[in-house]
């Protein structure tokens, strides 16, 4: 029993100096430490101090050092706890968010638009929005980092409180203004709006010249939409549709049969699909002939376009690419093979009855009329992750769903049309914010890549660094100890070592390995083991000079004639002395490997893609566009590296003038 | 000092042999076969009148691939015989030794042919590279040292470790944007301008040296951190002897006492870094002629991976490690030079 509190005081008694040594370095280094020194008796005993202690000591006087460690340990945080909380699909790529600069507004509704939303849409990385009185906001990454231009950049026809409409496709605003005129912005080079100019390509299919000169009469509009580069649009049953044939391939197919009484069109990425008033669809070019969809019922219906023919289509809304119908009686139908879990149709509780239903790039969000709000499909941005939230209309970015709810308390209703005058108060909203460090040039988010790159980098550097450092430990002791021509043969060894061009030979070997069938894990551990083979001859010519040295001094003479084994004295009595020296160097050398394995990555000899890596990251980076336009994509990855490789070098210098007694002699 | 060098060079040529042995071993791990690559081409082309087993052996005889690996290392230095094709032929020599890099796949010519003008560049560039770095660095390091603990020694020191911490690549890459892109000075990257061609021999070394300058300007700033320093220690180690104390008691004038006493000590290990990092800068300049596409070996060698052309490979890490021996060589020699206790000891 005594015993035992015995222990635990000494355990207490440990804590408790762990924690005031801790809370000294703190307070010393952001307060300094001369008032300590001021306070303590000059006529006091000095305590005699190891060597190692005031090394320590000396160490944490030095305040650039001590910023330099906690960066690193901050580091080391990052890039190995980080990709736990960020994980990352390797193989993830989405051609709408390549290239994307920073950006964190995705999903900001601008606050004057917040308490009086009428519309909200959007294909890709911007959103417009239309309030009820009339006026036009956009948000998210709205500039095309390679030409430009800015969707903000409103054109001149809008002004403040005279818009009607507003979509939003690929890289192209279509909007309508309360007088009647139809403006586009953005991107017009594949016909998106205005003239047809590049008639040499026969996919394009220009803006009708009465909407690009006339006037229409607003009141008539029944719906305007935008997919990726086209446009439809819909007065008083009329359709008019133009835009990129490419992007919709049935364009020419359903101009063509020049529908009247249409009420609605919807784009996913491939196919227009045209809704009428009567509560029929019609998809040209035979898409939906055989075509089976999944019900909200729970059921498959296997000939879908039969199963339609006795039902009443009252909304159409589409993904990427699927297409959701919701019907009459509040059925929900989802049609194509779905890569996101679209099918994935929640039950809808009994009693409720879906009114609405809106979509997003990979999402669908379903409103009822008991006021809640179903999403289900992409859910990796959050998008999808309301299942029954309370609100009055739903609005859908593309990796953002936005839930509002009515100002006056009238119950639910259809989204509010230019006309009828009801103006929604934001509720909340949910799925991608942006990217704090951009998008590379497959779309997948720099920052992510960076924390996984980090990881690989750090981990491909200490493994490196140990194997050389053993190989290095091993021949500098012996051929140090044992000299004669146990030292000639390892170090005529070395020196053939130290003969190899390192970069050449590693793209070698790298390029060796990559002709053999063998896992990215065996490649990438292969690397490791070549770059530390490689780079081991300076610390064994180290440790061999310093054991040199070590080997005459009086205590090894002593293991000696107490009969103590060679290599135990070698290993045990000498090594010990010169870890300090290894130590250092193993930390420059740490530097060291990040940079070689990064160089090798670089050339596209080390980690390959998609697997990322400080160094790979970089690679296509030295073009004049990705150097001007696509700056973050270069600049982040460069700035954690050159982070990391500095305070590893200052560490190490500073670990090394400590542990120099001359350094500290001469100041 | 003849016995010295003599010795050195015999050392060399060991550890040439050892590493060539190794290289060839490593390029033979590779999944190629030129002789079954041609004998098929020629069989599946003669539409069944030739027999693939004698083709194979054929052509197996003509690159003297047949025999064990170590017969077919010998040939590949030039120093054993080829199989005749014809009966009662003596075989022939044909290997390093003769001067046959082997064939590039890429280019259907003679790999010594390829590497001409690459080699031109690559030496031409580490040449001005050399000379710019010292320029900067031997003066750079000096004053460091002498103003030791200065503000501006510090400045000189922190904007060092910046320096050697980057890697090439960043260091280049910010460049380009700086000096490339913003400031529009220098091209992004190439060797000369197009339609170039038809420029007097004049104009087109201007353009020559006008492309090259960022690289230039990227090789000297990537050797500035690590020189500074070295330059610099040694510097520092040497104005701590006690013949510098001698001189100054003595009353000698400060120039003196630096230039002429201390500058001699701190030379032996500055010539052993200058030689080394101006062989090292072959290797080196790898990535610099990568990232800015200038013809030399390092690009040729880059491309030579990419497109396994294996024989320019062999071929040029052959010649690095050539040149790295030889660098081990001038040290070893020049440093008998300055430094007399080292003939004495061997």
């Amino acid at each position: 029993m005594d015993q035992n509190s015995n222990k635990h005081e000494k355990i207490d008694n440990v804590f408790v100096r762990v924690g005031k040594t801790l809370w000294n370095w703190t307070r010393r280094m952001f307060m300094g430490a001369s008032k300590d020194l001021a306070n303590q008796d000059i006529f006091e005993v000095e305590k005699l101090e190891s060597p190692s202690k005031l090394a320590v000591k000396a160490f944490f006087r030095r305040k650039i050092a001590v910023v330099a460690l906690c960066v690193l340990i901050a580091m080391f945080l990052f890039v190995f706890v980080g990709p736990v909380i960020f994980p990352m699909d390797m193989n993830y790529t989405d051609p709408l968010q390549m290239n994307l600069a920073p950006v964190m507004s995705m999903r900001s509704v601008p606050r004057a638009l917040r308490g009086n939303i009428r519309s909200i849409n959007g294909f890709s990385n911007f959103t417009v929005g239309v309030s009820n009185d009339n006026n036009l906001y956009v948000w998210g990454a709205t500039e095309d980092a390679l030409t430009g231009v800015d969707m903000a950049d409103f054109p001149a026809e809008i002004t403040e409180g005279n818009v009607a409409y507003a979509a939003a496709g690929r890289d192209h605003i279509i909007a309508i203004t309360t007088d009647g005129k139809i403006v586009g912005w953005g991107d017009k080079s594949l016909a998106q709006y205005g003239e047809n100019k590049n008639t040499a390509n026969p996919a394009l299919v220009g803006m009708p010249k009465e909407l690009i000169d006339g006037t229409i009469d607003v009141s008539k509009v029944d719906s305007l939409t935008c997919g990726l580069q086209v446009t439809a649009l819909v007065i008083d049953g009329k359709l008019y549709m133009w835009g990129n044939g490419s992007a919709c391939l049935n364009l020419a197919d359903t101009l063509k049969k020049e529908y009247t009484g249409v009420q609605e069109v919807i784009f996913s990425n491939y196919y227009a699909v045209v809704l009428f008033k009567d509560g029929t669809i019609a998809c040209e070019g035979g898409y939906f002939n055989f075509a089976s969809a999944s019900s909200s019922k729970g059921t498959k219906v296997s000939n879908f376009t039969s199963y339609l023919a006795t039902k009443k289509v009252v909304n159409i809304t589409a993904t990427d690419n699927c297409f959701g119908f919701l019907l009459s009686d509040g059925e929900v139908l989802v049609q194509s093979a779905s890569r996101y879990n679209e099918d994935k149709i929640p039950t809808i509780p009994a009693g409720e009855k879906v009114v609405n239903l809106v979509s997003g790039t990979r999402h669908f969000v379903a409103l009822t009329d008991a006021g809640k709000a179903y999403a289900w499909g992409h859910n990796d941005y959050g998008q999808s992750k309301i299942n029954g939230v309370e609100c009055d209309a739903v609005y859908a970015g593309s990796y953002q769903t936005y839930l509002a709810e009515k100002n006056d308390d009238t119950g639910v209703s259809s989204p509010a049309s230019y006309q009828n005058g009801v103006g929604y108060e934001l509720e909340d909203s949910y799925g991608l914010r942006g990217y704090p460090f951009g998008t590379d040039n497959r779309g997948r988010d720099t920052l992510t890549r960076i924390i996984h790159g980090g990881k690989m980098t750090m981990t491909v550097g200490a493994v490196a660094v140990i194997v050389s450092s053993i190989i290095a430990i091993i021949i500098g002791c012996l051929s140090g100890y044992f000299g004669g021509w146990v030292d000639m043969l390892l170090m005529r060894i070395t020196e053939i070592f130290s003969a190899i061009p390192f970069l050449p030979f590693a793209m070698m070997l790298s390029y060796v390995i990559r002709n053999y069938d063998i896992s990215e894990n065996m490649r990438i551990f292969i690397i490791m083991i070549i770059l530390g083979v490689l780079s081991w001859t300076g610390l064994a010519r180290m440790i061999r000079g310093q054991v040199l040295a070590e080997r005459e001094k009086e205590f090894v003479t002593a293991a000696k004639s107490m009969g103590v084994k060679e290599s135990k004295i070698a290993f045990k009595h000498i090594l010990p002395n010169i870890i300090s020296v290894i130590l250092v160097s193993m930390a420059l050398d740490f530097a060291g490997c990040l940079l070689t394995e990064s160089s090798l990555s670089y050339l596209g000899f080390g980690v390959q893609q998609p697997r990322p890596t400080w160094g790979n990251m970089l690679n296509g980076a030295n073009n004049s566009i990705v150097i001007q336009n696509y700056w973050w994509q270069w600049l982040f990855p460069s700035i954690f590296l050159a982070i990391a490789t500095i305070s590893i070098n200052i560490i190490g210098d500073t670990i090394r003038d400590v542990l120099d007694p001359k350094s500290s002699q001469e100041k | 000092m003849g016995k010295y060098i003599l010795k050195r060079l015999f050392y060399i040529l060991v550890v040439f042999l050892l590493l060539s042995l190794m290289i060839y071993l490593i390029y033979n791990m590779l999944p190629v076969d030129k002789a079954a690559e041609q004998a098929k081409a020629e069989v599946s082309g003669s539409k069944g009148e030739l027999n693939y087993d004698e083709r194979y052996e054929f052509w197996q005889k003509q690159y003297g691939l047949d025999g064990n690996i170590f017969q077919r290392y010998l040939r590949w230095l030039g120093v054993y015989r080829y199989t005749p094709t014809k009966e009662g032929e003596k075989g022939y020599f044909n290997g390093l030794l003769q001067g046959n890099l082997g064939e590039s796949r890429l280019f259907n010519k003679p790999v010594s042919e390829v590497l001409v003008e690459p080699m031109k560049n690559t030496i031409f560039l580490n040449i001005f590279a050399t000379i710019l770095a010292l320029g900067i660095t031997i003066p750079l390091g000096i004053f460091c040292a002498v103003k030791r603990g200065s503000k501006r020694d510090t400045a000189v020191q922190v904007g060092t470790i910046v320096g050697f911490s980057l890697p090439t690549f960043i260091i280049a890459i910010v460049f380009i944007w700086l000096f490339a892109v913003v400031l529009n000075l220098f091209p992004v990257s190439g060797m000369a301008t197009a339609g170039s061609d038809s420029w007097t021999s004049w104009q087109k070394f201007w353009d020559k040296m006008y492309h090259l300058c960022l690289p230039l300007i990227v090789m000297t700033f990537t050797s500035l951190g690590g020189m500074t320093r070295y330059v610099r220690a040694s510097m520092i180690e040497a104005l701590s002897m006690d013949c510098i104390r001698t001189a100054r008691a003595k009353g000698l004038r400060e120039k003196v006492v630096i230039y002429s006493h201390a500058w001699r000590n701190a030379l032996i290990p500055i010539v052993t870094l200058v030689i080394g990092w101006f062989l090292s800068i072959f290797s080196g300049s790898l990535m610099i002629e990568n990232i800015f596409a200038l013809n030399g070996i390092g690009k040729t060698y880059y491309d030579a991976l990419q497109n396994n052309d294996n024989e320019i490979v062999l071929a040029l890490q052959m010649f690095y490690i050539f040149i790295s021996l030889a660098g081990n060589l001038i040290i070893d020699i020049v440093y008998g030079f300055v430094d007399p206790r080292v003939r004495v000891n061997k």
